[in-house]
């Protein structure tokens, strides 16, 4: 091992086990004390760190998590577990009759999804909020093509809309997307195009800040999401009808 | 910790308990890392093992269960205070004051390790830790941050270089540092 390889991997790991490490590190003296500094430092590093406790009481709030849904359960006797299987029944019956019912729910996969969105959402809207300025509707198709595999047709409803940022972004492993971002009444609205497995229904997107919806679409996936209180519907037909596949 | 599927909610229950007692302190530790503030880091660890309570159930194997906790925390770290918390108290001299070493020299020096691994950004910050508080291997840092080994490889050479240089200053200068050695 030469001595530029043995360097890299001392500093990425000065705790490396393997024989080829240790007899490398043997080789000569600077090496030994190279890789002594860069332990001595790892101790140094590991015990700052780990001067860090939690605050006492923590680990017992944490074990505290669902404490009140077991002592409901374990509360319910005589009258009570009656009362408990009647309001069972009317939800039940309540449920059958509600066409959700037969609706498909959002997989794990799905809502690991909407997870990632609005974590990219957060990550680029400094960027974007920040943005005034027209993209040309001949940009947006470039950024479309390149990113998403797919653009907009020549549509006036599309093009009275004030895009303001276009560029590709990577919320899902291994698939690229297209984020456009758009400015409604309530402040910016997202509109994410990403070619990957679509999701297995419509479901909104939702936090203490953004609202919207992911929709599978054709290819992958559309994503418009928007500050709460912000009505998108107009949007999502706008974008879904003139948003077309080339891939 | 047990391997055993969880059909009920005792079991369930003593599961998750052992997590926390076995974990929360590492976890906390991590959180307060990661955003630099003890009430921030205490609401984090909250929110994490909420999640995990409520989705035990995916957590095959308890040995994977501080990586699952990490990648959950960066997550709802991520989601809750990365991009609009506002930037308020940096890691607290309290904490270093009420740590167990009471030597003014200790103090010292941890108050400058404390300074510099604040002072590395935070993609060398990140897999220095979970290397060295957290254990991990470059394979499975890279998997909790969603980065290849190459990369994390090259983040840490380039975190301890920095590191090095402050405690060990007069050493000769490394000029390998500043080239991208495994990307």
């Amino acid at each position: 091992m030469d001595d530029l390889e043995f360097k890299k991997r001392a500093y990425a790991n000065p705790n490396e086990q393997s024989a080829e490490f240790l007899a490398a590190a043997n080789a000569s003296e600077e090496r030994i004390q190279l890789l002594k500094q860069l332990q001595a430092l790892d101790k140094r590093v590991a015990a700052a760190a780990n001067s860090i406790t939690a605050p006492e009481g923590l680990a017992a709030k944490l074990k505290a998590v669902d404490s009140n849904v077991v002592s409901i359960k374990a509360n319910n006797t005589g009258f009570k577990r009656y009362i408990a299987i009647a309001a069972s029944f009317v939800l039940a019956i309540g449920l059958a009759l509600s066409p959700s019912l037969f609706s498909p729910r959002p997989s794990a996969a799905d809502l690991q999804f909407h997870d990632d969105v609005l974590v990219h959402v957060y990550k680029e809207v400094a960027r974007f909020d920040l943005s005034r300025e027209d993209v040309s509707f001949t940009q947006i198709n470039t950024v479309l093509e390149r990113e998403a595999g797919g653009h907009f047709r020549d549509n006036e409803r599309i093009k009275q809309l004030h895009i303001k940022f276009a560029n590709g972004c990577n919320i899902a492993s291994n698939s690229r997307g297209a984020h456009i971002v758009l400015d409604g009444s309530k402040g910016s609205i997202s509109v994410i195009v990403v070619h990957n497995s679509p999701v297995s229904t419509t479901f909104d997107v939702k936090d203490s800040r953004f609202a919207g919806k992911i929709i599978p679409f054709g290819e992958g996936n559309l994503i418009i999401v928007g500050e709460k209180d912000e009505p998108l519907e107009a949007y999502e037909t706008v974008i879904a009808e003139a948003f077309e596949w080339t891939i | 910790m047990s391997e055993t599927p969880v059909f009920d909610d005792s079991a369930k229950r003593q599961r998750y308990q052992l997590i926390v007692d076995t974990l929360y302190q590492d976890v906390y530790r991590y959180a307060y890392w990661l955003c630099k503030n003890g009430a921030l880091a205490e609401d984090l660890v909250q929110e994490t093992f909420l999640r995990a309570w409520r989705s035990l159930d995916s957590l095959q194997n308890d040995k994977a269960a501080k990586a699952w906790l990490f990648t959950i925390l960066r997550r709802e770290n991520a989601r809750l205070y990365e991009r609009y918390r506002p930037d308020i108290v940096d890691i607290e001299d309290q904490t270093i004051a009420d740590s167990f070493d009471n030597e003014p020299d200790q103090r010292m020096d941890r108050k400058l390790l404390h300074d510099a691994i604040e002072s590395l950004d935070k993609d060398y910050r990140e897999p220095l830790l979970l290397q060295v508080v957290g254990g991990f291997s470059g394979k499975e840092i890279a998997e909790i941050l969603d980065l290849n080994n190459n990369t994390v490889m090259t983040r840490l050479f380039r975190a301890r270089g920095k590191l090095k240089h402050v405690f060990f200053p007069d050493g000769e200068p490394d000029e390998t540092l500043d080239e991208p050695q495994y990307e």
